[in-house]
């Protein structure tokens, strides 16, 4: 479904990504962990493109979304289909929670309010804040936040999920109730990828763990391949710091 | 009538002269007013110039500001009243007697303002957090949807505070256009001054009237922020 071949990107004269390539196939949970610095986070964002990779393929489905012409396809569409929730949650401060989840439906995809409020009220169901519809974002806690975040994402119906280290900025009490939630997701069988530090969670979650080490995937394979039976002396030595 | 330090203040003398004062006032608020429509405009004009994707225009809204903060107001309106005129940049009277001079001071203030509008624009959108427009542009709104949606309502709740400042400094500093013979109120406080041979009485009344007119903008502006941060600021 989402596929990157041989993906570099530099800030300047810092390389951060130096060849990355992997195919995510449909129904896949893949878990993204490694040191600060790796280059976890610069990979997501280069899948939606929110970072120009400096060179490499990004491919959605069919469309290769890296085409020198950029005028070739509509990258906005694109997007649509790539839910992103971020370490800071970023809801909009100047609209209603509701209004944060219905905001893109209406606006990009134009489904008419009903239908998108109606849709709102089920997801916030779904994250457990339906009472939360109409208050504004500043009042949530963070764990309520990156919930609200979740359900702003998934009101655009997409196809993956991107997750930037969804539970980092938030108090370690609120940590699960995010972590349950993606969780559920992941299980009704939504493709994710989940960039974390949550080492429990992505031994239990995940179909298939990344170890991103200075900018290149050094090894991959399922949970218990990385966790309980790691080969390389990096992956180890990360393994021992973190667990 | 009192004494300070053999200084004879007498407030009655300025009497006969209230009306003359009032349209000096009048004049003041008129030309602020259009002073800081006009410069939204320029203001508005040059931050797109800023953030065109053609170097070209950034650099002239660059240079713009630049130039304009870097030099004095007072020289700026010298300039396009008397400097201009001399190499035939000149508006001329179309709308009655001496239209042309106030147009030309309203244009060079408005210029000079759209110069510092620029840049509370600017940096009201630098304000909001790159973390909106990326999440707004992940759940696939384009650049036109993002700023409108999400960036600009969030902006102008710093944009609108800095403009009224803007426009409290535009009414004091619109008293420069007085040296050119445009009759705003401290102009009137010369005529007064050379009609009575008063100096301190005509000075504390347009004190006064700046002084009235900046503070009822400001208490207006307070509630108008007031409305505005009615919900909070941060997600």
């Amino acid at each position: 479904m989402l596929k990157t071949l041989d993906l570099h990107k530099s800030f300047g004269k810092l390389e951060v990504l130096k060849g990355i390539t992997t195919h995510i196939e449909k129904g896949e949970v893949v878990a993204v962990i490694g040191a600060s610095g790796s280059g976890k986070s610069t990979f997501l964002r280069c899948l939606n493109l929110l970072e120009e990779p400096t060179s490499g393929e990004v491919i959605f489905k069919d469309q290769n979304l890296t085409v020198k012409d950029k005028k070739s396809f509509d990258l906005n569409k694109i997007r649509e289909h790539i839910g992103m929730v971020f370490q800071h949650f970023n809801l909009f401060p100047n609209l209603t929670v509701l209004e944060n989840i219905t905001l893109a439906p209406i606006k990009v995809k134009g489904t008419n309010k009903e239908t998108a409020q109606q849709l709102g009220l089920e997801l916030l169901k779904k994250v457990g804040l339906e009472d939360k519809k109409d208050v504004y974002p500043s009042t949530l806690s963070g764990g309520q936040k990156q919930r609200v975040a979740i359900a702003r994402a998934l009101a655009m119906e997409p196809d993956v999920m991107l997750f930037d280290e969804p539970t980092s900025a938030l108090d370690p009490e609120m940590v699960k109730e995010v972590l349950n939630v993606i969780k559920d997701l992941a299980k009704s069988g939504m493709t994710t990828v989940i960039v974390t530090h949550e080492m429990g969670f992505a031994k239990e979650v995940a179909t298939r763990v990344l170890f991103i080490d200075e900018g290149i995937i050094l090894e991959e394979g399922t949970p218990d391949d990385i966790f309980n039976h790691p080969k390389k002396k990096r992956t180890q030595e990360f393994l021992e710091k973190v667990m | 009538m009192m004494h300070i330090c053999a200084i004879k203040i007498d407030m009655s003398s300025m009497v006969p002269y209230l009306s003359w004062f009032l349209d000096g006032a009048l004049l003041t608020i008129g030309i602020s007013f259009v002073t800081v429509i006009l410069g939204c405009l320029f203001g508005f004009i040059a931050t797109l110039a800023k953030r065109s994707r053609f170097k070209i225009f950034n650099w002239l809204a660059t240079a713009y500001t630049q130039v304009i903060r870097g030099t004095p107001i007072l020289l700026q309106v010298y300039l396009w009243t008397l400097g201009f005129p001399q190499i035939g940049i000149k508006i001329p009277d179309l709308l009655g007697a001496r239209s042309g001079l106030m147009i030309t001071v309203v244009i060079a203030l408005a210029i000079n303002s759209g110069a510092y509008v620029c840049e509370i624009f600017r940096s009201g959108l630098n304000a909001v957090d790159v973390g909106q427009n990326e999440a707004a542009r992940s759940l696939g709104l384009n650049a036109h949807q993002t700023m409108r949606y999400v960036i600009l309502p969030q902006a102008i709740k710093t944009i609108l505070p800095a403009l009224g400042n803007e426009f409290i400094m535009m009414i004091k500093e619109s008293s420069m256009v007085s040296v050119v013979g445009v009759a705003d109120v401290m102009y009137q406080q010369k005529i007064i001054q050379g009609a009575t041979y008063r100096v301190l009485e005509p000075l504390i009344i347009i004190g006064i009237i700046y002084f009235i007119l900046t503070t009822l903008l400001t208490s207006l502006l307070h509630l108008l922020e007031r409305r505005l941060n009615k919900d909070a600021k941060n997600a």
